[in-house]
């Protein structure tokens, strides 16, 4: 008995110990990203542009004379409980001055993260988090969203598509969506912003994740012949799939694939086959060629770090290490959260293509310098076809009719 | 059994004299003690029964939206709710069990799984947006649970972990006592030769099902419990990721091992912390080390303790 | 509107031809040996993974007919290897049907998260095995569903026969059967079970790299195939390999029926609705037989 008493305290012991050993002098920076499960492949995006962005300023001298110590935790899935964790892992345990994440939890991540003081960047992108923001925006004052909402980024695709410079045949439209906050979401402000429109909408559908089959969906497209396609699913293999099904016989529809266009894979693997589909990013750094020579000049040094072009989030979570470091080294104290949290919400920051400004719920409305960027993949590379808002053709990059509408 | 729980919950019950401070370690204990309880229902149902229940991690969230939706349009005290909840899981366990008692080993274990499966695509489609679940985004303002005007929320770490500890206590004090009692007998019997104590007038089917409901009750009102600490809930829950965990808690421990679970619950969480860092590294060394403990430690921890302290009880079998 | 059902029909048998390839493997092994393999879904994977690496990796010469030459036997070998290594070794011990799943489902964990840490997390791809499709007008089915049910439905025959007329598929029929017995009469039970946990990794591996030019490789891309092969085999009776051939193509036209008519989100709901039911009238499944 004696000896199964003194194990069990050993364990205790073992548990208490858990606390790795800190660092002296440097000012910590919390990570919180999927490193494991479905979200890996975002929660790397993210991590890329902060990586950049810390090793910039620690090359530089680091911030007030400190260098900056980047502190990951991995949110795995979002699970309620995980996302609390982070939050009082890195705020909690070790006193991170600031946080910087992606995809954080859509909602959750607000009311973790809120209980503490430090500046929190989130890519969340959902209207949900904005809600819960709006609850108690004292509170929630250290809470800041890189991106415009989930709705507001579907109706800038609901305009640029009425945009186009396109004789649409008619007006029908399908909404293939994922069944996540986000595909729903902008499913539904889709469909709203085509009704009133007068258009109508022949097909809305809710899919899972990892539906590669699309045979009865595209047999319903097949005989509804909608003029635009919308399919918003954010994972490479479904959406391929779907566009390959349906180009064995298809129809004259704009496929227009909004945030979906996003996943590397799907330009990388598909090449010039995915010429004419159009998509969208929000915070984005448009491309082949950069606003600004600076917006320029930070693509070439990504893909000389990366080898790669830069992803949807790399540059949104970059821009929130740097207008954080902007405001602690206009403070002079990273450690007064408070002081740098207003200085965030007022003063905002400039970055490559000029000035970020929060709006009195933290987020990141898009527009002016920073706007939500509209693609077509041509000659297999993402164009920026659009800005948005307000809706401009963007430098003399011109929407090409798709090869299937002609 | 008794003495080594007793031990276990008393170990863990001094923890907050060391780390009461940090918030980010009562969090972690506090998930010990949920999952204690979870993986301990596990080890109940399909270590002791038999039956290769998938279901668990479902019942647990089923249990916590029922009590999150209940406390939120109904307006009942979450101290009531979680008790509904429970009594939900039962009745939802109940169902489940009465098709699954037909059936058998692998069958079961599908069937079961099928509500894990299921739910997801449920609780984020129009039925669940109908009922209150609030589709894939999830409920995101769960009110904490209140005795006699204190609150327990997640900002008094302290005192919920001390709440967990009563509840997981009385719901290890519970499946002691099933398993010391006839029915824990009638169990061995059945899983060593269910024909033959079907001709002593052992009535499998019985049993088979008052285990279900029990364990889906007292899963589901831990579920119930674990919404109004987080305060919010998502069905992120149901990836693989937590499922996969349990089993690991199970493995760990021991299966049939009881009180081998909690220990395999203090354990995998304290590895899955410490391995936290090293990012994919960590499920990978989870799943070598699950494979390398069942062909090493087929008791789990326990056997293993049993084999360092000798004496007390060769194999279970020899006790019944 | 005939036009459409033709179509759906179609999407139909594709679903059932990728469906039967996958579960045959599973279906066997937990005929054979009552061993239910957690770790299917990630065997699956290996093949696709063993394709990529053959050639997008090595770039190998003679693409396709190579790959499955040099495949077919490294999964074999890995089948064989691992039934010996790890599941063997239970078989003596109580409880053994759940330890095997709970080795298994860590054994998944591994690989998948293996091929993350080796290949990444993004998914890979592969050249098509053909091109273009087969235009009948109102109809349009593309090559690669031709060659992948043409492909799927003979390799099952084949594997058919080896079951019916050859000395190690009569041995595996007779351990299936009567272990007791087969143990009499000589047949060496331990072999048996490896060799057909080897044919199994075979069938799922082979399918693996026949379907991963169509629906790309994933670390976590197997769950699915194994949920999916799991619902088969319970539907048409573990253990039967013909009832699986048609609970694979009854459940592939359900499939594409619900979603044409109910949408996909229904399909889930209708696979376990179906399976249920059928359960409840014959909990052996379609096909299967107790024991």
């Amino acid at each position: 008995m004696k000896k199964l008493v003194s194990l069990i305290l050993t364990i205790t012991a073992a548990l208490a110990l858990a606390v790795p050993a800190m660092a002296a002098d440097t000012i910590k920076v919390g990570v919180p990203l999927a490193m494991t499960g479905a979200y890996t492949d975002t929660g790397d995006n993210y991590w890329k542009g902060i990586k950049i962005a810390i090793d910039e300023i620690n090359a530089s001298g680091g911030l007030l004379g400190k260098q900056l110590e980047p502190v990951r935790f991995d949110t795995q899935e979002f699970a309620p409980e995980r996302v609390m964790q982070g939050a009082d892992y890195l705020c909690g345990k070790m006193k991170v001055d600031s946080v910087h994440a992606g995809w954080a939890g859509w909602g959750q991540d607000v009311r973790a993260y809120g209980k503490y003081t430090a500046p929190f960047f989130a890519d969340d992108g959902s209207q949900s988090a904005v809600d819960v923001f709006n609850q108690d925006p004292k509170k929630y004052s250290n809470i800041y969203q890189l991106t415009d909402t989930d709705i507001n980024q579907a109706s800038s695709m609901f305009r640029v598509l009425m945009a186009l410079p396109y004789e649409y045949p008619n007006k029908k439209v399908a909404i293939i969506t994922a069944d996540d906050a986000w595909g729903t979401g902008v499913g539904e402000t889709l469909a709203k912003n085509f009704k009133k429109e007068g258009w109508k909408v022949a097909l809305h559908e809710e899919v899972p994740y990892g539906t590669r089959e699309w045979g009865p969906i595209l047999t319903r497209i097949r005989k509804a012949k909608p003029a635009i396609i919308h399919l918003e699913i954010v994972s490479a293999q479904e959406v391929i799939t779907f566009f390959r099904q349906f180009m064995e016989s298809p129809t004259k529809s704009i496929l227009s694939y909004g945030y979906s266009i996003v996943p590397r894979e799907v330009v990388q693997t598909m090449g010039t086959e995915a010429d004419g589909i159009i998509g969208e990013v929000p915070t984005a750094m448009p491309t082949p060629i950069a606003p600004t020579p600076e917006a320029q000049a930070w693509v070439e040094n990504f893909k000389k770090i990366w080898g790669h072009q830069p992803q949807a989030g790399s540059w949104a979570a970059y821009s929130g290490v740097k207008a954080w470091a902007a405001a602690v080294e206009a403070v002079g104290d990273a450690k007064d959260h408070a002081a740098v949290c207003k200085y965030i919400s007022t003063k905002g920051y400039k970055g490559e293509t000029g000035w970020w400004k929060w709006d009195e719920s933290n987020v990141m409305r898009a527009g002016g310098d920073v706007p939500i960027g509209h693609y077509q993949v041509q000659g297999g590379e993402l164009v920026t076809i659009f800005t948005d808002p307000p809706v401009k053709p963007y430098k003399d990059f011109k929407f090409q009719t798709p090869r299937w509408c002609k | 059994m008794g003495g080594l729980m007793a031990i276990i919950y008393g170990g863990l019950a001094i923890m907050p004299l060391f780390v009461g401070g940090v918030d980010y370690m009562m969090h972690i204990l506090i998930m010990i003690l949920i999952w204690a309880v979870v993986a301990s229902c596990w080890d109940l149902i399909m270590g002791f029964a038999g039956i290769f229940s998938f279901g668990q991690v479902a019942f647990f969230v089923i249990g916590a939206y029922a009590s999150a939706i209940v406390s939120n349009k109904f307006g009942i005290p979450p101290f009531f709710s979680i008790f509904i909840a429970g009594g939900i899981a039962a009745i939802l366990g109940v169902l489940v069990g009465l098709p699954c008692l037909r059936l058998k080993g692998a069958y079961v274990a599908l069937v079961t799984f099928a509500v894990h499966m299921i739910l997801e695509p449920f609780l984020k489609g129009h039925m669940g947006r109908a009922i209150g679940t609030g589709g894939s985004r999830g409920i995101l303002t769960i009110p904490p649970i209140n005795i006699f005007g204190y609150a327990f929320t997640p900002d008094n770490k302290v005192a919920v972990f001390y709440l967990t500890l009563v509840l997981a206590v009385i719901c290890s004090v519970i499946i002691l006592m099933v398993i010391r009692s006839f029915w824990g007998t009638a169990f061995l019997a059945l899983k060593d030769s269910e024909d033959f104590s079907a001709s002593l007038g052992v009535s499998a089917f019985k049993y088979k099902l008052a285990v279900f409901a029990l364990t889906s009750f007292l899963t589901g009102m831990v579920g119930g419990f674990y919404a109004h600490y987080v305060g919010m809930l998502s069905t992120r829950m149901l990836g693989i990721d937590l499922f996969v965990t349990l089993m690991i808690m199970l493995v760990i421990g021991g299966i049939g091992q009881f009180p081998g679970a909690i220990l395999g619950a203090i354990v995998t969480v304290t590895l899955n912390e410490m391995l936290s860092p090293l990012g994919p590294y960590r499920p990978l060394i989870l799943g070598g080390l699950v494979v390398v403990l069942v062909l090493l430690l087929p008791d789990g921890v326990i056997g293993l303790l049993r084999r360092i302290f000798g004496g007390k009880r060769k194999t279970r079998e020899a006790e019944a | 509107m005939l036009i459409e059902y033709a179509d759906v029909f179609i999407s139909g048998l594709t679903n059932g031809s990728v469906y039967a390839l996958m579960a045959v493997g599973l279906t066997l092994v937990y005929g054979v040996s009552k061993a239910f393999n957690f770790a299917y879904g990630s065997f699956y994977s290996l093949g696709g993974y063993l394709a990529w690496v053959l050639l997008a990796g090595i770039g190998i010469w003679g693409g396709y007919i190579s790959v499955f030459i040099i495949a077919l036997p490294l999964l074999m070998a890995f089948g064989y290897v691992t039934e010996k290594l790890i599941v063997a070794p239970l078989r003596s011990r109580s409880d053994w049907e759940i330890k095997v799943m709970m080795i298994t489902l860590g054994l998944a964990l591994f690989m998948d998260n293996f091929y993350q840490v080796a290949f990444g997390s993004r998914m890979k791809s592969l050249p098509p095995i053909v091109d273009g499709v087969w235009d009948l007008g109102d109809i349009v089915i593309s090559y690669q569903d031709i060659v992948i049910l043409v492909l799927s439905v003979s390799g099952i025959l084949a594997f058919r026969w080896i079951l019916n007329n050859t000395r190690i598929g009569m041995a595996v029929r007779a351990v299936a059967q009567n272990p007791e017995g087969a143990r009499i009469v000589g047949i060496p039970k331990d072999r048996v079970f490896a060799a057909t946990f080897a044919i199994s990794t075979v069938m799922v591996g082979a399918g693996g790299v026949l379907l991963a030019q169509k629906y790309f490789v994933s670390p976590t891309g197997g769950w699915d195939i194994l949920v999916k092969s799991w619902v088969i085999t319970a539907f048409g009776g573990m253990g039967s390999i013909q009832g699986g051939l048609y609970a694979a193509f009854i459940l592939g036209m359900l499939e594409a029926f619900v979603g044409y008519w109910f949408g996909m989100t229904w399909v889930l709901f209708a696979l376990f609705a179906v399976l249920l039911a059928t359960l409840a009238v014959r909990p052996q499944g379609l096909m299967g037989k107790w024991g």
